[in-house]
């Protein structure tokens, strides 16, 4: 972007911002349930120094990384085992194509069901649909490793470890790195929305509970945290990615994909 | 097609699944019981006709929410995609609403409208648009250079140019922001009704859970699967039928 088109962007945001503020503040919509941004950033200032904050806040990115752990080291497990085998691929794939439209929202009734309100219950919640990205993206990037690569580590014969080690996972990092992205995000959106609907704890909980209560002010705070969450977590994984793959992460692949 | 309908042999190891949670669990299991007593639980709904109401009622939100975010997010996209003044001042907004996970919507949409039908389509077509949105947006500044070209050196009116060259080029770009919302549809359709008990597909789940019926809720589950498969399978191939017949330019992602 360049500096013109960052001030607009920033003059655009703004202004919708002093036209709410206006609008509200001074009385022309009377609504009690829309409060100002001036009185949101209030709310927001009193929320975040409350020791409950911290822990909420806690709860759900614990849940988000455990999970997002979870479905990583077994969504690129497999899909680094479909992806070098054709005939995994053959007997595996169209399973996976069914299973893969299921809408995570629906493990929800499932999981209270086998674990009551708890962690388990927002694990399976999150696991079931940041599987999918993390196991696709690996498998087409190892499917995807040119074949002169593969038929070089044949001719010299090097050992199943080194093959992975040196010629499928530089090859396949970037599309790994991809799902390992969007496995993120999507863990996330899970965690609130287990929170939301089944285990009452965490940033999901507190938003319905400031809804329930009446507290449109609070609740858009929480709206407000869960937002930049997700877009802090997203850019830490960035970070680490482009520091531990200077090399390969020069363009940046974007796939849009989602429960 | 290859692409979307894998080798049948692919199906073996769900088949091979569900068949052993079959045989070797008892039929009362009370967490997992068997795929025959899923089917049980879901005839005993139909015939206590609960089930046919509410997939009809799950099914019509969805499609109507879909349609109402198709609109609004194609002519809004093509409308920021356009007009560049336009895109640079709502830049960052977009950006923004685009990191918000799109369930936070619904606490929003209860306070501010209640319970009502309304309240479902509104958060169905608003976080549905965005996908289509942003695709659009992206498809519009994709459009060749040659094309608007063209317009330009003919003299059509802006109006023209844009239902005559933008619209048609941005259709593919299109059509991958919809697979996408399709997918986010169902699952904010379901969590709608999973949180606001308004009737729908997700109150029966729900209901299963509290009672402790888990054969309605894994039934309910496979069916909430094989829709959202059919679903996905029917956009596939409208896609699919759409791409075929459009001028030479190939979907980009």
């Amino acid at each position: 972007m360049t500096g013109r088109q960052w001030a607009s962007g920033v003059g655009g945001l703004l202004v919708c911002l002093a036209v709410w503020q206006v609008l509200v503040g001074s009385g022309l919509i009377e609504y009690d349930l829309l409060p100002s941004p001036w009185t949101i950033a209030a709310g927001l200032s009193t929320l975040v120094v409350e020791p409950a904050f911290a822990v909420e806040l806690g709860h759900t990115l614990a849940a988000t990384l455990l999970g997002w752990l979870v479905a990583v080291l077994a969504g690129t497990g497999l899909g680094a085992l479909l992806g070098t085998s054709p005939r995994a691929r053959r007997y595996c794939l169209a399973s996976i194509e069914v299973l893969r439209p299921l809408p995570a929202v629906a493990f929800v009734p499932v999981a209270l069901l086998l674990f009551g309100f708890s962690l388990q219950m927002e694990l399976l919640v999150i696991v079931a649909p940041a599987l999918w990205p993390a196991l696709v993206n690996t498998m087409e990037g190892f499917a995807g490793v040119p074949q002169r690569l593969t038929d070089v580590a044949a001719t010299f014969h090097l050992s199943a470890g080194t093959r992975l080690w040196r010629v499928y996972l530089p090859a396949a990092a970037p599309a790994v790195l991809v799902g390992m992205r969007l496995s993120l995000s999507l863990a996330l959106v899970m965690a609130v929305v287990a929170e939301m609907v089944g285990n009452p704890e965490g940033l999901g909980y507190a938003l319905v509970r400031e809804q329930q209560a009446l507290h449109p002010d609070l609740m858009f705070g929480y709206v407000l945290v869960i937002g930049v969450a997700g877009m802090v977590l997203n850019g830490l994984l960035l970070l680490a990615s482009r520091f531990a793959l200077p090399g390969l992460f020069r363009r940046p692949v974007a796939r849009w994909d989602s429960a | 097609m290859n692409r979307l309908l894998p080798a049948w042999v692919g199906l073996l190891p769900l088949g091979i699944l569900l068949l052993v949670w079959q045989v070797a669990v008892p039929a009362a299991s009370p967490n997992f019981p068997p795929p025959l007593a899923w089917w049980h639980a879901l005839v005993a709904m139909a015939r206590a006709g609960v089930l046919v109401p509410a997939v009809f009622e799950t099914l019509w939100t969805f499609l109507a929410g879909l349609v109402i975010a198709i609109v609004a997010g194609f002519g809004l996209g093509i409308l920021i995609g356009t007009v560049r003044q336009v895109r640079d001042w709502s830049t960052l907004i977009l950006e923004f609403m685009r990191a918000l996970p799109p369930p936070v919507v619904v606490p929003i949409a209860v306070l501010m409208m209640g319970f009502a039908p309304a309240m479902k389509l509104t958060v169905i077509a608003i976080t549905a648009a965005w996908p289509i949105l942003l695709n659009t947006v992206a498809g519009v500044q994709a459009v060749p250079p040659l094309l608007s070209d063209v317009g330009r050196s003919m003299h059509m009116p802006w109006h023209v140019r844009v239902w005559r060259i933008v619209v048609p080029a941005t259709v593919p770009a299109l059509l991958v922001g919809v697979r996408v919302a399709v997918a986010l549809a169902i699952v904010i359709t379901l969590l709608i009704e999973i949180f606001t008990s308004l009737p729908g597909i997700g109150v029966l789940m729900v209901q299963g859970q509290r009672n402790y019926n888990s054969a309605q809720v894994f039934g309910l589950l496979g069916l909430v699967g094989v829709l959202a498969y059919m679903l996905t399978i029917v956009f596939a191939l409208i896609e699919g039928v759409v791409l075929s017949r459009w001028p030479p330019r190939v979907a980009h992602r």
